[in-house]
């Protein structure tokens, strides 16, 4: 081998420009994110102008508290979407997540150092459940998904039995010890002087750790490329099922802990939670400016998405200008970050040729 | 050709995509009532003139005269019918409804099968699978109906490209047959083939396209095999590639050995050997099994036998092999840069270190220095892939492989539409990785590429390996073209060997 340190020549401006991001795709995601950006802070202008008496701290804090778990599960989405896959199951695994540690914990009486580990691995379960119909069977990830989500939230309804829990309240019978109530309850204690809650950073924790993964690693790189062209992958011999089924496995895992950290700061859990849950995470990653054709999208861009959705809520809910805005409001954001993707792809592209 | 107004009349064809340049300036006749053929080498400008002609793109200047008047064939679609080898179909329609689409009428009603259309489909024997899906009809038959659908439009002309090279021998007469009446019945009828057999068997007159203009129209005792596959290459193979057989290392056992390799359908009893140094083409046109022999050596179509590189067998030996796919499609990563695409096949340890994270600097200086050792022209690794050249996108492909270290390199058709630079490079990059120790295989259609870049030849007809041919033997290109032909024809050995005798005494 030659050291290549030594024989290291002068590096030129290509050498020190960046590898992973072309030039002009850089120039679109800056775009991307300063449209975003500005859109966010746009939207806190007007809610300021309109209703300066509302505009403080706390409610920019419980903007974040509200976009964690969409926030969270627009991350596993992500790698879903950047292999070039489809999930729509998340949001049913979420309520599955949250309704499996009830039944254990509350339930079963397995303590909740055991059954909160227990119940991030169904969400493992079921990723690799999708995943492997997927990769193996060849069945196309709409379809399973969409299966999924039916028997996921089948089985919550049936583990539950239909009923509601309350860890404070347990059903006649069971007993929670104090100090893993503290516990579970603790995870998504506030603090500070403007009470934040530690679920937000359980949120920024993961997206650093999946931004990582995503950005930094082998792993990402290898997904990107599977997204980008699975059938070259393939050809290239590059593990492209192994690596599909991890996406879904973490997708799976990530919705698990979306679903027990909203548990543990709402403190109660419902067969049903969760399931209205995947139009507004996909709409987070998209207009994140992941595109569903695979091997595109940011970690960045997925909790920007999410950002702006819980802004536009939490702001719509205070102006109450009635439910029909915040739906309306959805589908326009959704379209137009889309729409304006496009157009900017197509004048890259003109310019190019 | 003062009279002639009947027909199709092209003069002064012009067509360029970017900087290459497609057609230079075609000017041709074509004849109702019979049969043209067009040959040319990839990338002469061949599938242009057919696009051209079948409406599918415009030339940027020149004149297109039917029956001597101006003619758009883009606005006169329902003229003009293209017969791929691949039907452009509806698969989930029956085979009637194929043959209405398009002629639906504006009735309310679901639309019906008139009794014009019936007597077409029992013309073409296609009546009896008139409520059969498409799709469950032989190749074959979903030709025919192709076919049928043009002549039920009253199309006048027909374009068949390379419309037999997945059909049986019998089939193919069939088809033949079919063209030939369509001929005779005062339609304009064109034959694009890279099978020199048919069009000296079924063209009335061959018109060869070199470097976009038509050099040499074929007819009567000119036309011959090996008459049109001198034209195909004359003039070229001025400059042979690096080429040396004195880098293949005799002495050295050989490097790859296949033995008793045998496909379900495509190829049987394969036997072949490889030393160091060594580039080596399989010849064949669609369908003789060439490609997917190659395929096969990338592990990527089911066999016995066994393969055995550098000693190694089995998964170990895929690991010291690298394929490069037909088309850039299939080994590029649109969403990636250049420098990603170039190292896109590495893994742990030379891109990635502990816990898998990527080594940022590691992959820049990498891709780097692949951008200067392939001789890749990009402003900077970062440059989008596809805003390169074809021929650039070409050699990254080709580098991207050869990043994995491999000692058997496995390409399918490497310079298809390359531009005449990149493939001099390509051949020079490809001399470079086998004088290191290695072996290149190619699948080849091109007796030119056999010519320039290549040490020796395999012809593949039905599944069989021809006797090897050395190239070094000939001293011009149109011999060796003339003995490939001959092996094609025959099957067999015979006939090699004449040529290359004659050449060298010349």
């Amino acid at each position: 081998m030659i050291s290549a340190d030594s024989r290291e020549p002068v590096p030129t401006e290509a050498a020190r420009s960046s590898l992973s991001s072309t030039g002009q795709a850089t120039f679109d995601l800056a775009l991307r994110m300063g449209g975003l950006f500005l859109a966010i802070v746009l939207v806190a202008l007007l809610m300021f102008v309109l209703k300066p008496n509302s505009f403080n701290v706390d409610v920019g804090i419980s903007v974040l508290r509200a976009m964690s778990s969409v926030a969270i599960m627009s991350l596993g989405l992500t790698l879903v979407i950047v292999v070039g896959e489809i999930d729509l199951s998340f949001g049913a695994m979420y309520g599955l997540g949250a309704n499996s540690l009830a039944v254990m914990w509350i339930l079963l009486g397995i303590p909740i150092y055991a059954a909160l580990p227990l119940a991030i691995g169904v969400g493992a379960i079921v990723g690799l459940f999708n995943g492997a119909l997927v990769t193996w069977l060849s069945i196309p990830s709409f379809i399973v998904t969409l299966g999924s989500y039916n028997l996921l939230y089948g089985v919550s309804l049936w583990i539950t039995k239909t009923s509601t829990f309350n860890p404070i309240y347990p059903p006649p019978g069971s007993e929670l010890p104090p100090a893993e109530l503290d516990f579970f309850t603790g995870l998504t204690a506030s603090f500070g002087s403007h009470p934040i809650s530690l679920e937000v950073v359980w949120m920024l924790g993961l997206a650093l750790v999946v931004g990582f993964l995503l950005h930094r690693t082998l792993f990402g790189f290898r997904l990107m490329a599977i997204g980008g062209n699975p059938v070259a992958a393939q050809l290239a011999r590059l593990p492209v099922t192994r690596y599909k089924i991890l996406a879904f496995v973490i997708c799976g895992m990530l919705a698990a802990t979306a679903g027990i950290l909203d548990f543990s700061f709402i403190q109660t859990t419902q067969p049903n939670i969760g399931l209205s849950y995947t139009f507004p995470v996909f709409a987070a990653v998209i207009i994140g400016g992941a595109s569903l054709s695979g091997g595109k999208g940011t970690v960045i861009g997925a909790m920007s998405g999410a950002l702006l959705l819980a802004e536009l809520q939490q702001g719509l809910a205070l102006l109450s200008p009635g439910p029909h805005v915040q739906q309306l409001f959805l589908g326009f954001v959704t379209i137009g970050a889309v729409a304006l993707d496009l157009a900017l792809t197509n004048i890259r592209k003109r310019r190019a040729a | 050709m003062n009279g002639a107004v009947e027909g199709i009349r092209l003069r002064g064809l012009h067509k360029r995509y970017g900087a290459t340049v497609a057609l230079a300036g075609v000017d041709l006749d074509i004849r109702p009532g019979e049969v043209l053929g067009i040959a040319g080498p990839n990338g002469a400008g061949k599938s242009t003139l057919v696009r051209i002609i079948a409406g599918e793109e415009r030339a940027d200047a020149g004149e297109l005269l039917f029956n001597g008047r101006p003619w758009t064939p883009a606005d006169d679609w329902r003229a003009v019918a293209v017969v791929h080898q691949e039907p452009q179909l509806f698969p989930n329609l029956s085979v009637a409804e194929n043959v209405l689409v398009g002629r639906e009428g504006t009735r309310a009603g679901r639309p019906r099968l008139g009794p014009a259309d019936a007597k077409v489909m029992k013309a073409f024997g296609i009546d009896r699978f008139a409520n059969a899906p498409l799709a469950a009809c032989t190749l074959a038959t979903q030709q025919r109906a192709e076919i049928a659908r043009a002549v039920a439009r009253d199309a006048q002309v027909f374009l068949f490209d390379e419309p037999n090279s997945a059909l049986t021998d019998e089939e193919s007469n069939e088809l033949f047959r079919e063209i030939h009446k369509l001929a005779a019945g005062g339609r304009i009828v064109l034959l694009v083939t890279h099978r020199l057999g048919d069009l000296n068997e079924h063209a009335g007159r061959v018109a060869v396209i070199r470097d976009g203009r038509v050099r040499a129209i074929l007819e009567g005792d000119a036309l011959t095999e090996d008459g049109i596959a001198e034209q195909l290459v004359v003039g070229r193979g001025a400059e042979t590639g690096a080429k040396s057989g004195a880098a293949i290392d005799r002495g050295r056992s050989a490097l790859v050995a296949i033995d008793d390799w045998s496909h379900g359908t495509a190829f049987r009893h394969v036997s072949l050997s490889a030393r160091p140094g060594e580039i080596i083409a399989l010849v064949g046109v669609e369908g003789s099994g060439a490609r997917e022999l190659l395929r096969s050596f990338a592990g990527l179509e089911s066999c016995s036998g066994t393969i055995a590189i550098a000693g190694e067998k089995g998964d170990a030996a895929q690991r010291l092999s690298a394929y490069v796919p037909a088309t850039r499609t299939l080994s590029l990563y649109s969403n990636f840069s250049v420098g990603e695409n170039l190292l896109v096949r590495l893994g742990k340890p030379e891109i990635a270190g502990l816990g898998l994270a990527l080594k940022k600097k590691r992959m820049r200086q990498l891709a780097n220095e692949a951008i200067r050792r392939f001789s890749i022209r990009a402003h900077a690794v970062s440059q989008g892939v596809r805003s390169l050249s074809g021929g650039n996108q070409q050699k990254v492909a080709i580098a991207q492989a050869l990043n994995c270290a491999p000692r058997l390199l496995l390409l399918e058709e490497p310079t298809r539409g390359v531009d005449i630079h990149s493939k001099r490079e390509i051949y020079r990059l490809l001399r470079d990785y086998v004088r290191a120790g290695n072996t290149a295989i190619m699948f080849c259609t091109e007796v030119l590429e056999v010519y320039e870049a290549v040490d020796r030849a395999h012809v593949v007809v039905d599944g069989r390996l021809s006797r090897p041919i050395v190239v070094s033997d000939y001293a011009h290109i149109e011999a060796l073209a003339t003995d490939i032909a001959r092996m094609q024809r025959h099957r067999g050995d015979d006939g090699v060997g004449a040529s290359a005798r004659s050449s060298r005494s010349q």
